[in-house]
């Protein structure tokens, strides 16, 4: 634990007084990145926008999500590794033969943070009763519209009643935002403040937030699968990810999350006793189309934008290599993935061909609308280039994000760029971007309606390979109509220092540090 | 002098209604709002609309705007829809280190900065005029998170003397102090490179007239010249300048703040501006514009120590 040392909080003072004397004294006196260790087993993470809302029933943004995995738990959980559904609060549990009832078993012995006493079958009931009461607005509400009640027959026993037969139930009760479980007496006591005063069962107690600055969290000694093996998890605003890959470089963070510049992976991947990791993401970024506007209305018409895009191009140029080529929305990280479907490679002769079938040899004009955080404001540039080239009119607008949010709403827009990240339950970016019930509001701003009965079937079937196999239809169709053309899969870059072991990455877009511990 | 108070707190009331107002329409006018922004995508019409009830939204907007007033008038500028605290205490917890940074920064452009427009004044046309003005020049064309991730690479990184990361948890002066030197040092060049080259326009307005050509004549010797005659009445337009740069640095070190990762007020109220967080916003810009207005009216007071004619007025 040499590099931990407990009495190096940052310079020393005569560090600081020979550099304000003088500046020879100064050079002789380099500042010791490696002082820069906080205390004994404090683990630094890099996050890029700062932390705001750790309520589950409100939380949005990868960071926030990132510090609640740390402070909650859920009845089950996904596998960091696998993303295999896991006993997490509950013990075990049992689904009734139809589909609608499933029963959990609560872990004995498993306490709220501060004092808030144990977990019971009624905190379970109450986080889950306040995600559907209308009047708290959440907006996981959807997510849970399949339960009809829920039963705590015993303190360690919930019992929850679907509407129908729901095999996705078991995803939306994963420990992710509206499936964390929270205690009825803190959100009660502690009200409005909850937010940023979050009270869970997790591997680490929420300590303090310094805005703008880092959000600090503590081990969990009574954590029931064992205590975290650091003392304290901080996570560090960085903005910039130059300035947070040298941060790295100088050991003053160890570990660096949601890295997005292709630069700054390729830097970081030659850099000494760093080690760069990466995941195929859940999430694909896509092209929505308006499919109720003309001429988009016409499937040759969005078959030959398909054609007409060098998607692999963009992935090869812009991105360098660190996205994949994407066939359908959903990737290879979700179980219900199939590659057996139409594709549209890049070739414009077809797509001209296409488009002169469909009347519109003389193309038309055409305006990608997308939002003003990169890479999404970059990336429909080269694409609409390759749209001009076969004759469509492309402009692209750029909004600032609640702009962009309320254009899309509207669902006026000719099209938009829209990736659902999130876990790797296939109904979340499925029935997100082609269920009628999700416009307006919602995504589906294809207005797209040729697959709602096959996602009502996927929900209604228990055996997972016959569900497997009707999300495959799924895909085939909607590859078929085209009414979204996937452009890329995202994958997640995330590196450390070889000061910290056993990171594992999720494909969610979070870190989870449970598992990581020093070495030496 | 307490006549002279009761104004200056009379027109930072003003001042502060004045700029809240228009905070508060022009936020309203932008798209979006804090229901739908924070709802998201998975949003349906009925929770934006409980939402925007809980918060006050449905109200017309000439009633939000009474309400607003009349909180504010006592001192409650309401709480962050996003984190759940009292938006004033936010905004001054941002304070301190905005207040450090621009601190600093000024007294690295000062240091700098005045001498050498002084130099380059009493040297007017010489090689060292020429590269003063030249390197001035640069560094106000230099964007300034440009000079910030060349500063960060150069003194972080090649030659380690300061840490990449502007800004510590550490609660100790020293630590905090070091963290604070190289975003404070790239802020400070690109305000010095301003009060050089005032300096420099301020001295060789004065060093024209007839006053000094006459101590000149007279044989005064040419240190108290430049230093006892010209400085002291260059003074005034330097002094404007270093309060009005002072002030800005406050709310536009957001650059800074970002690539140096460091809070402030300026890198808070972008984010609060994004989430539509409208108490955030208000109780921010009523702080910005409150320090705005306090530092010039310091300023207008100092004049008079600086230059005695305008004592009198």
């Amino acid at each position: 634990m040499s590099e931990h040392n407990p009495n190096q909080a940052g310079v020393t003072r005569r560090q600081v007084l020979g550099w304000l004397g003088a500046a020879p004294t100064a050079a002789m006196l380099p500042w010791d990145p490696a002082s820069a260790q906080a205390s004994a087993g404090t683990l630094r993470v890099r996050i890029g926008s700062d932390v705001g809302n750790l309520d589950p029933a409100k939380i949005f943004a990868i960071e926030n999500q990132t510090v609640a995995g740390h402070i909650y738990n859920g009845l089950v959980k996904y596998d960091q590794k696998t993303n295999k559904i896991v006993p997490d609060l509950a013990s075990s549990w049992e689904i009734s033969p139809d589909g609608t009832v499933f029963t959990f078993k609560l872990r004995d012995g498993v306490k709220f943070h501060r004092g808030y006493g144990a977990l019971t079958s009624d905190d379970v009931k109450f986080s889950l009763e306040r995600i559907l009461d209308p009047a708290a607005a959440s907006p996981y509400r959807g997510q849970l519209a399949a339960i009809k009640t829920i039963e705590t027959p015993d303190p360690l026993t919930v019992r929850i009643t679907t509407n129908g037969p729901a095999a996705g139930l078991l995803h939306k009760l994963c420990a992710f935002n509206q499936g964390w479980i929270v205690s009825r007496k803190a959100v009660t006591e502690i009200g409005d403040k909850y937010a940023m005063q979050p009270i869970g069962t997790g591997p680490f107690v929420f300590d303090k937030w310094t805005p703008g600055t880092e959000t600090r969290v503590v081990v969990n000694k009574e954590y029931f699968e064992g205590a975290p093996k650091v003392n304290d998890v901080i996570f560090r605003v960085i903005k910039d990810e130059t300035a947070a890959a040298i941060a790295m470089e100088n050991r003053e963070i160890d570990i660096f999350f949601a890295m997005q510049q292709p630069e700054i992976i390729a830097r970081l991947s030659k850099a000494k006793g760093i080690t760069m990791m990466d995941r195929l993401a859940d999430n694909t970024i896509n092209l929505v189309l308006n499919t109720t506007v003309k001429p988009l209305d016409d499937v040759r018409v969005r078959r030959a934008m398909a054609h007409a895009m060098n998607r692999k191009a963009l992935i090869d140029g812009y991105f360098k290599g660190t996205k994949s080529e994407a066939s359908t929305v959903l990737t290879p990280a979700f179980v219900e993935y199939t590659d057996d479907v139409m594709k549209y490679p890049y070739d414009p002769a077809k797509a001209k061909a296409l488009l002169k079938e469909a009347g519109l040899e003389k193309g038309f004009k055409f305006t990608i609308t997308s939002v003003g955080l990169s890479p999404y404001d970059k990336i429909p540039v080269p694409l609409a280039e390759d749209l001009n080239d076969v004759g469509i009119e492309t402009t692209v607008q750029v909004l600032e994000r609640a702009a962009y949010g309320q254009a899309r709403g509207k669902g006026d827009v000719q099209s938009c760029v829209t990736g659902l990240v999130g876990p790797p339950d296939p109904d979340s970016p499925l029935v997100s971007l082609f269920s009628t019930k999700s416009f307006p509001p919602g995504l589906n701003t294809s207005r797209y309606d040729k697959v709602d009965d096959l996602l009502d079937k996927a929900s209604r079937t228990l055996d997972d390979q016959a569900r497997y196999a009707v999300y495959h239809d799924i895909l085939r169709k909607t590859a078929e109509d085209q009414p979204v053309i996937p452009i890329y899969q995202d994958r997640l870059f995330m590196a450390y220092t070889d000061a910290v072991t056993g990171l594992v990455q999720n494909s969610l877009f979070t870190v989870y540090t449970y598992g990581v511990s020093f070495k030496g | 002098m307490l006549g002279h108070v009761a104004r200056t707190l009379l027109r930072v009331l003003v001042t502060g209604i004045g700029i809240v107002t228009v905070a508060f329409f022009l936020m309203r006018s932008i798209p979006g709002d804090p229901a739908t922004t924070m709802l998201g995508d998975y949003a349906t019409k009925e929770s934006v609309a409980t939402l925007r009830a809980k918060l006050g939204l449905d109200e017309p907007l000439w009633r939000q705007y009474a309400m607003f007033i009349a909180d504010a008038a006592s001192g409650n500028l309401g709480t962050s829809v996003v984190t759940g605290q009292p938006a004033l205490a936010q905004v001054l917890s941002s304070l301190p280190p905005s207040a450090a940074l621009a601190l600093a920064g000024l007294a690295i452009a000062i240091a700098i900065g005045i001498p050498l427009g002084i130099i380059s004044a009493i040297r007017q046309g010489t090689w060292i005029d020429v590269t003063v003005m030249t390197v001035a020049l640069a560094g106000i064309s230099f964007p300034v998170f440009w000079v910030g991730l060349a500063g960060i690479l150069v003194f972080a990184y090649w030659i380690p003397l300061f840490p990449a990361l502007g800004s510590s948890s550490a609660t100790d002066f020293f630590t905090q102090a070091h963290h604070v030197m190289l975003p404070a040092i790239v802020l400070g060049l690109s305000t010095a490179a301003y009060i050089a080259r005032l300096t420099r326009s301020a001295m060789l307005e004065i060093l024209s007239q007839d006053y000094i050509r006459v101590a000149r004549a007279m044989g005064v010797r040419e240190r108290s010249v430049i230093y006892k005659l010209a400085l002291r009445n260059a003074m005034v337009p330097i002094l404007a300048v270093i309060g009005v740069t002072f002030a800005w640095s406050f709310g536009n070190a957001i650059l800074i703040e970002a690539v140096f990762s460091r809070p402030g007020l300026g890198s808070m109220l972008l984010k609060a501006i994004q989430a539509r967080d409208y108490q955030l916003v208000q109780a921010g810009v009523l702080v910005l514009a409150s320090i705005v207005v306090l530092i010039n009216a310091a300023l207008d007071l100092s004049y008079g120590f600086v230059d005695p004619r305008l004592r009198a007025s």
